[in-house]
C-alpha cells in the first residue's frame, strides 16, 4: 500500500505526487485527469482527500473544470510546472547537494553525466 | 426511499448485556456521503454498537435519548430499514457447501434491493468466479465475494464489522480498493470497525474511537488535523514538552532524511509558542491517537 508520511498533511502529498506525474507528462497538456473515484481506489484514500488535492493543483493554475466533463491538464501546465521545479531546484536542492559534495569532496570531473 | 441527511442519529445511547455497560451513553451522527471508521481494543464495544445499529442488540436510551438508522428504530422498524442498511458482521460466513451463483439466487430472493446483475458485475473485478464453491475459495475471496454481494444491494449505509482481519496484505488491499471504488460515491456511507488503524487512516473522513464501552473521540480527520498538534522535536527538550501536559510523546523510528528530532510529542490544542518553536509540526497521525485515548500498553509504539 502506499504510505503516506507525517510531514505534511496527506492531500498535500497526493497533490505533490500528481504534480510529479503531470511534469512527465501524466496525463499531458490538455488530456483529462482520472475521476476522484479512480484515483481514491487507486492510493486508498478518502473521495474528500482527493477532491482537496484536485482543488489545490486548481488552485495552482494547473488543472481547469470544464462543466460537466470532469477536470483536464490547464494548457501550458506542464512547462510552467518544470520552471517552477528548476526554480526549486536551483534555489533550494542545489545549495545542499554542493555542500554535500563538497564534504564528500566530489568534483564535477567525477560526476557522470551520462547514464550507463 | 427519501433518506434524511444524517444516515445514523445516536443520542445517549447505551447496550447492556446484565449490569455491564458495553456500550456507556455515546452520542454520534453518521451524515451522508462519509467512511467512518470505529475503532477500539477488543471489548471495547465496536460489535454491540454496530449490532444495536442494526436491531440485533437492544438499545438502553438515556431521557431524550434517541436511535436512528435511516430515519427508522433498527428494532420496530428493522425490516424497512434493512432495505437501506446492509451489515457484514464479524462472524459473517456464506454456505461453504454452496456455489457463488447459488448465492446470488439465494440473495436474489431474500433482499428486495439485491440486484443479481450488479452483483455479477462486481464479482467480475474479483478473482472469484460464479462456479466457484464457497468451500474451495480462500479466506480473502470468501470476504471479497462477500463485499461483492452486500455491494449489490442498493442501500445508503454499509456497515463492516472487522472486515479485513485475517486477511493478507494483497486481500486487505484489493477489499478497500473495492470498497472505495464499487461504493463510496460521496452519497453513501460506510461504517468499518477494525484494529488496522494505520492501514484505514487515509481512507476515513471521520472516526468514532471507542474506549471500554465510552466514546473518547468523535472527529472528522481534517478537525483532527486542525485539533490535535503533533511535534517532532528533539530528545533534549523532552522535559521541557512533558512539563506542558502532552497527551503522548514516544521516540520517532530513525529517519533516513536526518532531518527530524527524534521524539514526537502530541498535544490536544496547540501549545505555546515557546514549544512549538522547539518542534517542527508534523502531521498528528490516528494510531498516536488510538494509543493516547484508549490506554493498552501492547501497542508498537515505544513509550517512555
Amino acid at each position: 500500500m502506499h504510505t503516506w508520511d507525517e510531514r505534511q498533511p496527506i492531500y498535500q502529498q497526493l497533490a505533490d505526487l500528481l504534480a510529479a506525474q503531470l511534469l512527465d507528462g501524466l496525463p499531458s497538456d490538455g488530456q483529462a485527469m482520472p475521476s476522484v473515484r479512480a484515483l481514491a481506489s487507486q492510493y486508498l484514500l478518502n473521495p474528500l482527500t482527493v477532491n482537496r488535492a484536485l482543488q489545490t493543483l486548481g488552485d495552482e493554475g494547473l488543472l481547469e473544470n470544464r462543466r460537466g466533463m470532469g477536470l483536464f491538464v490547464m494548457p501550458g501546465a506542464r512547462e510552467r510546472l518544470k520552471a517552477t521545479e528548476r526554480q526549486r531546484f536551483l534555489q533550494e536542492e542545489w545549495p545542499r547537494l554542493r555542500e554535500r559534495l563538497r564534504r564528500l569532496g566530489i568534483g564535477a570531473e567525477q560526476l557522470q553525466w551520462e547514464t550507463l | 426511499m427519501s433518506t434524511p441527511d444524517n444516515l445514523v442519529e445516536a443520542k445517549n445511547l447505551s447496550v447492556k448485556y446484565g449490569s455491564k455497560h458495553a456500550v456507556d451513553d455515546v452520542s454520534f451522527t453518521i451524515p451522508k456521503g462519509r467512511v467512518v471508521g470505529l475503532l477500539g481494543h477488543n471489548g471495547a464495544g465496536k460489535s454491540t454498537l454496530m449490532k444495536a445499529m442494526v436491531g440485533l442488540a437492544m438499545p438502553t436510551l438515556g431521557a431524550g435519548g434517541r436511535l436512528t438508522v435511516l430515519g427508522l428504530q433498527p428494532r420496530s422498524q428493522r425490516e424497512q430499514m434493512l432495505q437501506g442498511a446492509c451489515y457484514i458482521p464479524d462472524v459473517a460466513i456464506l454456505p461453504r457447501w454452496a456455489r457463488v451463483q447459488d448465492v446470488i439466487t439465494l440473495m436474489s430472493g431474500l433482499h428486495p434491493q439485491f440486484s443479481a446483475e450488479r452483483a455479477r458485475a462486481l464479482l467480475k473485478r474479483t478473482s472469484v468466479r460464479l462456479t466457484d464453491k464457497v468451500k474451495t475459495l480462500s479466506k480473502g475471496m470468501v470476504v471479497q465475494a462477500h463485499l461483492a454481494l452486500i455491494a449489490a444491494i442498493d442501500a445508503r449505509l454499509m456497515i463492516l464489522d472487522e472486515p479485513t482481519l485475517g486477511l493478507d496484505v494483497i486481500s486487505r488491499k484489493a477489499f478497500y480498493e473495492l470498497l472505495v471504488d464499487e461504493w463510496c460515491d460521496g452519497e453513501r456511507s460506510v461504517l468499518i470497525s477494525t484494529h488496522q488503524v494505520e492501514e484505514i487512516e487515509s481512507l476515513l473522513s471521520d472516526v468514532l474511537m471507542l474506549n471500554e464501552g465510552k466514546l473518547v473521540l468523535n472527529i472528522s480527520l481534517e478537525d483532527m488535523d486542525r485539533r490535535f498538534v503533533a511535534l517532532s522535536h528533539d530528545a533534549a527538550v523532552a522535559d521541557r514538552m512533558q512539563a506542558a501536559h502532552p497527551l503522548l510523546r514516544y521516540r520517532s523510528a530513525p529517519s533516513l532524511g536526518g532531518q527530524r528530532g527524534d521524539s514526537t510529542t502530541v498535544f490536544d490544542g496547540t501549545p505555546p509558542d515557546e514549544l512549538l518553536k522547539l518542534g517542527q509540526r508534523v502531521r498528528p497521525s490516528l494510531v498516536d491517537l488510538f494509543v493516547a485515548l484508549t490506554r493498552k500498553p501492547e501497542l508498537d509504539r515505544q513509550h517512555f
